[in-house]
């Protein structure tokens, strides 16, 4: 594993012995790298001071070649994995956490657990958890991928959250064509079947700038499946559950900036770190920081405006 | 620093349009696709220590992470 970012050495020093960081931390200092990727992100100018060479966040997963064999870049900044998640694309197969929430159905012959998959199930705002419906299948019986003729029943499953509970596209096993002569083509799957639901928390939910409202919710999952060997099929099933996840408190305000201002983990204090960024931005352009600064305090402004105009 | 949310539900300890809270556009690019291979990079660790990515890995299987600062 090795992590790059444009902070100095020191920097990285100072981080890797507070966190008890034990992969490499690269030290890109000119963005050099952040480059060659592509992935700088330019919005961010010359006149933005400190946060001038920042890259857009993201991680890649390479095989024993160096191949990428999976990357993981969101929409937002706030948006980001599970660290297990970086695990399970490098294994190539999931392995559920034995200490975040499950729930287990199905019968003698089928095994049916939902369980949260990720940071011990616990919700935060931003952070990618799975919700993972694991079918294990007994020898000669499947299940259905939609679409299926009339009168047959497809996997569907309905998972449901308080507001600010926010559901990605679902990542799905491929299925297995299995022709029944003159009937359909029908897509199955068997074995072992992790149907994964990706989901994060938004500010409604799980704010890191306001304390929480509940210190837990409630996620509703419905399954309603039919497995069938290829001659006969056993009843419809829908089976409810209930999984209760705790939220992580996170009081942004109450970190200072140079703590973290809430976006990592732990209790290092950046404030050397943060003098020696502010310094070596300000040799690079003088006038960054006054920009900066002057940019910061308008668009201070206008939200303080925008506040306004709401409550009137 | 005001707290405002974004439109995707985001609330942040900076008001909107700040630099500090722009994320990926649409369509811009994440760098090498799934099936091609890291480029080449040496970049110095932590302890100054010159470090060849690839030849570092040394043929193992790797995660490259890239994180905006722990600085801040």
């Amino acid at each position: 594993m090795y992590a790059i970012s444009y902070d100095d050495q020191e920097t990285l020093t100072e981080f890797a012995e507070n966190q008890g960081v034990h992969f490499p931390l690269l030290s890109d200092i000119d963005s050099k790298v952040i480059r060659q990727f592509g992935i700088l992100n330019e919005q961010v100018t010359r006149n933005d001071a400190l946060l001038y060479g920042i890259p857009y966040p993201g991680v890649y997963i390479t095989n024993e070649e160096g191949m990428v064999v999976a990357k993981f870049f969101h929409d937002s900044y706030k948006k980001r994995e599970s660290p297990e998640f970086y695990i399970d694309a490098a294994l190539g197969q999931l392995n559920l956490d034995e200490n975040a929430p499950q729930v287990s159905g199905g019968d003698q012959d089928i095994n049916l657990t939902i369980a949260v998959h990720g940071g011990n199930g616990t919700v935060r705002q931003g952070i990618v958890r799975h919700l993972v419906v694991r079918f294990e299948l007994p020898e000669g019986l499947h299940i259905y991928s939609p679409p299926v003729p009339d009168g047959m029943i497809a996997t569907q499953i309905t998972i449901q959250g308080p507001e600010g509970f926010a559901l990605m596209s679902p990542d799905l096993p491929a299925t297995e064509k299995l022709t029944l002569p003159g009937v359909a083509e029908l897509n199955v799957w068997h074995g072992t079947v992790d149907l994964v639901y990706p989901f994060f928390a938004t500010g409604e939910l799980a704010s890191e700038c306001r304390p929480l409202d509940v210190p837990s919710i409630d996620i509703k999952v419905t399954v309603r499946y039919q497995a069938c060997t290829d001659r006969e099929c056993l009843l419809p099933k829908t089976e409810n559950f209930t999984l209760s996840l705790d939220l992580d408190v996170i009081d942004t305000p109450a970190i200072d900036l140079h703590k973290g201002h809430g976006q990592r983990e732990g209790n290092y204090d950046g404030t050397s770190a943060l003098k020696r960024l502010l310094g070596r931005k300000i040799k690079q352009n003088p006038l960054g920081l006054p920009i900066f600064l002057a940019k910061t305090m308008l668009l201070q402004m206008g939200a303080l405006l925008r506040r306004l105009q709401q409550r009137n | 620093m005001v707290v405002e949310r974004d439109h995707h539900g985001f609330d942040a300890p900076a008001p909107l349009g700040h630099p500090g809270r722009a994320s990926l556009p649409e369509g811009h690019s994440t760098g090498p696709e799934i099936g091609e291979r890291l480029p080449d990079f040496t970049l110095p660790s932590a302890t100054g220590t010159p470090i060849d990515y690839h030849h570092d890995r040394a043929g193992r299987k790797s995660v490259v992470v890239f994180f905006r600062s722990a600085v801040w």
